[in-house]
């Protein structure tokens, strides 16, 4: 078995014990057996294996589903751009979402939180859109540098009618901050289930495109003598980016962080084959939000922090540590 | 055109493109009928005569009490935050060969936010007048900790220094989230409303404190522009060319942080002028390293007075932080230098 093989096993069961750990702990402690229990022989009348399936289950799939989801989304932000600095919020797509809640829960009144969701994918895809058009329409076309200044205006553009929207209207920005935070609470698995497509669509088309951002890393005039189309490249790599933060977005909110800091652990351990680096950022960027919920769950039990906020407190340090041991 | 002058020696010389001179002095001439603008409108509206007459002082009381004391400073605290703001940006984009670096991305607003965030909702009772020492102190230490988080044997310093300063900004930014997630609402609005950035408060003490930090930098524009020319080229080439680049890649960086730091501590943290102000500026016309820092600093001089002319006179009598109305009409302009600018 190579080292990737290996990597790739150990993390995957990382993920599944995190996941099992994750469904174990909560207001009430439910014995590891009796997860494991709540699958492989399933007894409705036991609490704890009803608690798994009903409650806990969901939070847990949606957090494998939400980290996989950014994690390969911040892996084609970086390899599109170019930039170790690229996240997909630079890009504006996770503020168009918090921006579209925003503006349908504070002026149009949109009273259900069903909708919230829906709203926020809906919110993602359209500032993606926007971002890319005006890239595109800039006189050296979508390059990396115009994805990211044009991302970092919409970027700058939409906090700051955020801003005003929070200062002019109280009882919205009371009403959405847990949510803003990006969180975990209240987590349906109906949610995951519409939003399962766009993830899958996004990340096909991540994986497909892998070999070609690999070479775009190797600068233009590379990728160009091996017959790679950068405009085309660009735009499918940024579809999969938009998909996939829509995706995470409408089941998680605007996580912060994950994105950014997934896919430099990723390359640290995989090395600089986006072929590599692709799938392994969903694994890792699913065990890191299994464990940054985790800790939002426990650390000030039976208090409940964000997890987005749980997710920076933790992965900023880490981040900081693989930077001074790595580069 | 491009013209050189030197010194009889040939010690110093300065490369002079003629096209930058024009493109500076419309810059500044937009800059002053802002500031004209800026000390005239208002709900108290004064004719330029008024206006002049309140400068020469032959104007009645009134009139002279509101141009001295409220309109002349906030303007020129607008002008100057948005200056120093511009030329950090700059530095810093300079420094890491990278169009995203800016005061905000590593950490150093956020450190004086956090500063002051966590005052106003710990102690509620915190003089407000005090705040702008807090945010100095919260931003320079955390670009303290950055530096010595990022300090590490040679090389590629700079790259270290801006990655960590994410990691160290995402993490303040997650306590601020933190202190308006789950502070007392009042607190939450009035730490949102300071965060918001604004000029609104701003008097002849953050003039002179920030003219002072504009003064020192524009005086070592000289020298620094020919280090970061020779930086432009790469850390292995700067070497070569005799730099001695981890000392000037501090002393850049601290400049960086603390100009910054003063303006954060005036006015809040008013994000996107250190982003943008340096890019808008390139793409007006092509230049050295010292007048493209002039043209960032008059960029970002115009923003910010814009954005506060514009918050406090348009949706009269309700206010807008300049803060927000730096990004909002900013990143619409910015876009559409970049549309048409062949870059």
């Amino acid at each position: 078995m190579g080292r990737l093989t290996i990597s790739f096993a150990l993390t995957a069961a990382l993920v599944v014990l995190a996941a099992l750990f994750h469904m174990s702990v909560g207001a009430k402690a439910v014995p590891l057996s009796d997860v494991t229990g709540a699958f492989t022989a399933f007894d409705a009348t036991v609490m704890d294996h009803q608690i798994v399936r009903a409650l806990r289950l969901p939070r847990a799939v949606i957090a494998i589903f939400a980290g996989a989801a950014l994690g390969m989304a911040g892996a084609m932000t970086q390899g599109i751009t170019r930039n170790p600095l690229a996240e997909p919020g630079i890009l504006g797509v996770l503020k168009g979402a918090a921006f579209a809640v925003f503006i349908c829960v504070g002026f149009l009144g949109l009273v259900s939180v069903a909708w919230i969701p829906l709203v926020a994918a809906i919110g993602a895809v359209i500032s993606g859109a926007i971002v890319f058009a005006i890239a595109r329409a800039a006189p050296e076309g979508a390059t990396p540098v115009t994805l990211v200044l044009c991302g970092a205006a919409i970027l700058a553009f939409l906090s700051a009618v955020l801003m005003a929207v929070q200062l002019l209207d109280e009882t919205t920005f009371q009403n959405l901050r847990v949510w803003a935070s990006g969180t975990l609470t209240g987590a349906k698995l109906e949610t995951v289930y519409w939003a399962l497509p766009w993830g899958i669509v996004g990340a096909v088309i991540a994986v497909w495109i892998a070999p070609r951002v690999t070479a775009m890393a190797m600068g233009d005039e590379a990728a160009l003598g091996l017959g790679i189309d950068l405009t085309k490249t660009r735009a499918w790599g940024f579809g999969a980016v938009v998909l996939l933060s829509a995706a995470a977005v409408s089941v998680a909110g605007p996580l912060e962080f994950l994105g950014l800091v997934v896919p430099h652990m990723a390359r640290m351990i995989v090395g600089a084959d986006y072929r590599a680096i692709v799938p392994y950022s969903a694994l890792l960027g699913a065990l890191v939000l299994l464990l940054a919920d985790i800790a939002a769950r426990t650390v000030l039990a039976p208090a409940e922090i964000s997890t987005g906020i749980v997710l920076a407190l933790i992965g900023a340090p880490v981040f900081v540590g693989l930077i001074r041991a790595r580069l | 055109m491009t013209r050189v002058w030197a010194s009889k020696s040939g010690r110093f010389s300065v490369l002079l493109p003629a096209a930058g001179y024009g493109v500076l002095a419309v810059v500044a001439a937009v800059l002053l009928a802002f500031f004209i603008g800026q000390v005239a409108l208002g709900t108290y509206v004064l004719s330029p005569a008024e206006v002049w007459a309140a400068l020469t002082g032959s104007a009645e009381d009134m009139a002279r009490t509101v141009v001295f004391d409220f309109r002349i400073p906030r303007a020129l605290a607008a002008m100057l935050a948005g200056a120093l703001l511009a030329i950090s940006g700059a530095i810093l984009q300079a420094l890491t060969r990278n169009p995203l670096a800016d005061p905000s991305l590593v950490g150093v607003s956020q450190g004086g936010a956090l500063a002051v965030v966590s005052t106003i909702i710990l102690f509620p009772a915190f003089p407000p007048a005090l705040r702008p020492l807090v945010a100095f102190i919260g931003a320079m230490a955390v670009a303290a900790l950055v530096q010595a988080l990022s300090d590490k044997g040679r090389g590629r310093n700079a790259l270290r220094f801006i990655l960590i300063g994410i990691a160290i900004s995402s993490f303040l930014a997650a306590l601020i989230r933190a202190f308006l997630t789950y502070g007392d609402i009042r607190d939450s609005m009035s730490a949102l409303s300071w965060l918001a950035g604004s000029v609104h408060s701003s008097g002849w003490q953050d003039v002179a404190i920030m003219g002072v930090a504009l003064a020192a930098i524009v005086l070592a524009i000289p020298a620094m522009a020919r280090r970061l020319a020779v930086l432009q080229l790469g850390e292995e080439a700067a070497t070569g060319l005799g730099l001695d680049v981890r000392w000037t890649n501090r002393a850049l960086l601290f400049a960086s942080v603390a100009l910054a730091a003063v303006a954060v501590a005036a006015v809040g943290p008013l994000v996107f002028i250190g982003l943008i102000a340096p890019q808008a500026a390139k793409r007006m016309v092509r230049t050295g390293a010292g007048m493209h820092l002039l043209l960032t600093a008059l960029t970002g001089a115009i923003m910010v007075i814009a954005a506060d002319l514009a918050g406090r006179t348009l949706l009269s009598p309700t206010e807008i932080p300049a803060g927000v109305v730096t990004a909002i009409i900013g990143a619409p302009v910015f876009l559409l230098i970049m549309l048409r600018r062949n870059a």
